[in-house]
């Protein structure tokens, strides 16, 4: 059986002037599966994505999306939320999303409908005539959601998807997330909340450029010999002090 | 293509929607031209004047009462001071005039007043001249006359006495001609023709070409600028670049959206200057709309260059100081021939200062097509050079190839 890499990262550095954000990257992505992607802030998560995508480019390594190198076709089946919610605020929410799986190359009556699907997967159906401006903070968050979601894409890179949303509806979108690899999707989220983190097939820990640990959470902490694995970052951090 | 639409279908839905923007963008303009047509387009108030020791000048006439309030020179110099007039004659030989001095328009409306005056007292002179000639050529003609009586008697009495010596005398004699009538000089007054305009034609009449290009200019770059900024900010730019969207169409979406509010700005503003203004236009309207509709697709292309050096809405308004200020004095508003050749090269690099050109021809001159085809086509130069540097920068932005 040959297993699919929808993306994949080779030894990727980035700097920032003189600030390493980077440090040989390396990371694959198993089709399929949720990979969480956990780290303290400034650790360099939004910018691995940034690269991943092809928002940003790499110092040095190379990236590749469905096993090739990246194209503009590659983007339609990838949905991208960014840590902002990149709304438009003038328009209604319905029109957001009508923009979003228009440049998706969605068309007519298909189109209307899965706006209304995803919009209802996010719980925001009764809201659609609503400007965004008037948006609470978790009602963008969904929006911005919906948006990454709406031209049912294969893989999905979602940067802290569940920040600022009450635990409701956190869990209910992970069950979403759930449906969708369910669906045969492959996602990858990053968080900080540990919670989340149990949901994940994969984690991979960043802390200062590097990944220092991969894998399921429930093997991580068995190696380490921790309860959780927020505190396999202390442990690394302790050995790193001994050394 | 369909990208390229929806991106446009989508920015004229965020204008519609955001209704401030809209006012910016198609009464704003409208606002401040009136401002300005009133401002320049207002006929100029007459000078108020005073003359002083008129009683007894013999230029009084030339000093109508409804010009000039007669004072003593008390009164006058008081007046003066509190700018209740802008200058006073005093009609004691020599004439002099004082002037209060503080505004120079003032000043050359109050003397243009009063060189008027002087002309009527020069008038004045050389009539009561002719008057004088004319007497004494009058009175020399009299005494022509008798001395005539007297030569007719004496000759007849020759006649009698001595009819040979007559003879002699007769054809010794120079000939006399009647001196023609003395010419009348002519009146002299000055026949004015114009190649262009006429002499209604006041400050806003041939500022407005130019106010017309600033203010599309300045709006069209302010909300275009802004917008694309946003687009940025926000972050939807990014979502976009995470798309299959190409470059081009998210340059070209913003040009065809905007596109539609620069035909109907355009078409509303040159409307309203033309027709409700009243500014003096003998040109096509047609070729007024597309000199405008060009000029705002450089306004809004180079405001979308400059939004990428911008990071908030205050940088993208510093801007303004840097492309719209040396426009508006560049744009030939102002003279710029005795500029040094340095500063009309920089002149020559702003899309105002051919708008400007383009439009004075057709609305001024009345010269057709070819009075501003070639204004135009370096205006439409602008816009396209703008349009591929922002493909370009964008698609930089984009590691991955499209
Ligand atoms: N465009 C940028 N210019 C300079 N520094 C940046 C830029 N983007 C991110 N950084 C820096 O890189 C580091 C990692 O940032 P980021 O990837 O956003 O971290 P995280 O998402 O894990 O919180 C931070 O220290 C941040 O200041
Ligand atoms: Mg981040």
């Amino acid at each position: 059986m040959t297993v699919s890499y929808p993306i994949k990262g080779d030894h990727l550095h980035k700097r920032f002037k003189n600030q390493i954000v980077l440090d040989d990257v390396s990371l694959t992505l198993q089709e399929g599966e949720i990979y969480g992607l956990i780290g303290p802030s400034g650790a360099g998560k939004t910018t691995l994505v940034r690269i991943l995508l092809g928002l940003e480019k790499a110092d040095s390594g190379k990236v590749e999306l469905f096993e090739q190198r990246p194209t503009l076709n590659a983007f339609r089946s990838l949905g991208y939320m960014a840590q902002s919610d990149a709304l438009y605020n003038e328009l209604s929410a319905y029109q957001n999303l009508e923009f979003f799986a228009s440049i998706q190359g969605m068309r007519g009556k298909e189109k209307k409908q899965r706006i209304y699907e995803v919009a209802k997967a996010v719980d925001l159906e009764k809201d659609l005539k609503k400007n965004v401006s008037n948006f609470s903070g978790g009602m963008k968050r969904r929006l911005s959601l919906a948006a990454a979601l709406v031209h049912r894409p294969r893989l999905y890179l979602l940067d802290e998807p569940t920040v600022g949303l009450d635990p409701m509806i956190r869990r209910k979108l992970w069950t979403l997330f759930h449906y969708l690899k369910g669906k045969g999707a492959t996602i990858i989220v990053t968080t900080h909340v540990m919670d989340e983190v149990a949901q994940c097939d994969r984690v991979g820990l960043l802390s200062e450029g590097k990944i220092i640990a991969e894998g399921a959470p429930k093997t991580l902490t068995e190696q380490y010999g921790v309860p959780s694995v927020e505190d396999i970052f202390i442990t690394i951090e302790k050995e790193g002090a001994k050394k | 293509m369909r990208n390229l639409f929806a991106m446009a279908r989508r920015i004229i839905r965020q204008i519609v929607r955001d209704k401030r923007t809209l006012a910016l963008l198609i009464i704003a303009p409208l606002l401040i031209l009136t401002l300005v047509w009133y401002i320049f387009g207002a006929k100029t108030s007459e000078p108020n004047l005073a003359i002083i020791h008129y009683e007894s000048s013999d230029y009084l006439s030339a000093f109508k009462t409804s010009d000039y309030t007669r004072m003593s020179p008390l009164q006058a110099r008081q007046s003066l001071a509190d700018k209740k007039i802008d200058a006073y004659v005093d009609l004691k030989n020599p004439i002099k005039v004082h002037l209060e001095g503080s505004d120079p328009s003032r000043n050359g409306l109050a003397m243009s007043k009063i060189q008027k005056s002087m002309q009527t007292i020069q008038q004045l002179n050389v009539t009561s001249m002719k008057k004088q000639l004319t007497d004494v050529i009058n009175a020399q003609q009299k005494g022509i006359q008798a001395q005539q009586q007297t030569m007719k008697q004496m000759s007849e009495a020759m006649q009698r006495y001595a009819p040979s010596a007559l003879t002699s005398i007769m054809q010794n004699a120079p000939k006399t001609e009647q001196p023609n009538q003395a010419n009348a000089p002519d009146k002299v007054k000055l026949d004015v023709s114009y190649l262009h305009g006429n002499d209604s034609l006041n400050t806003f009449d041939s500022f407005g070409p130019a106010m017309v290009g600033i203010f599309v200019f300045l709006f069209i770059f302010m909300i275009g600028g802004v917008s694309f900024l946003r687009e940025r900010t926000t972050g939807t730019l990014d979502r976009l670049m995470a798309s299959p969207i190409k470059s081009y169409q998210i340059i070209w979406g913003y040009m065809f959206g905007f596109g539609l509010f620069v035909i109907v700005q355009s078409f509303v503003l040159t409307c309203y200057i033309v027709y409700v203004l009243n500014i003096y236009n003998i040109g096509h309207l047609l070729d007024v709309l597309i000199i405008v509709f060009i000029l705002s697709f450089s306004a809004l292309s180079l405001s979308i260059l400059l939004s990428t050096f911008a990071s908030n809405e205050l940088q993208m308004f510093q801007f303004i100081p840097l492309v719209i200020v040396p426009q508006v004095f560049l744009s030939g508003l102002f003279p710029i021939d005795t500029l040094p050749s340095w500063v009309r090269a920089i002149g020559n690099l702003m899309p105002i200062h051919y708008s400007t050109e383009a439009l004075r021809n057709i609305m001024i001159r009345g010269t057709g097509f070819s009075g501003w085809w070639l204004d135009g086509l370096i205006l439409l130069l602008f816009s396209v050079v703008f349009i591929v540097i922002n493909v370009l920068v964008i698609r930089r932005s984009r590691p991955i190839a499209d």
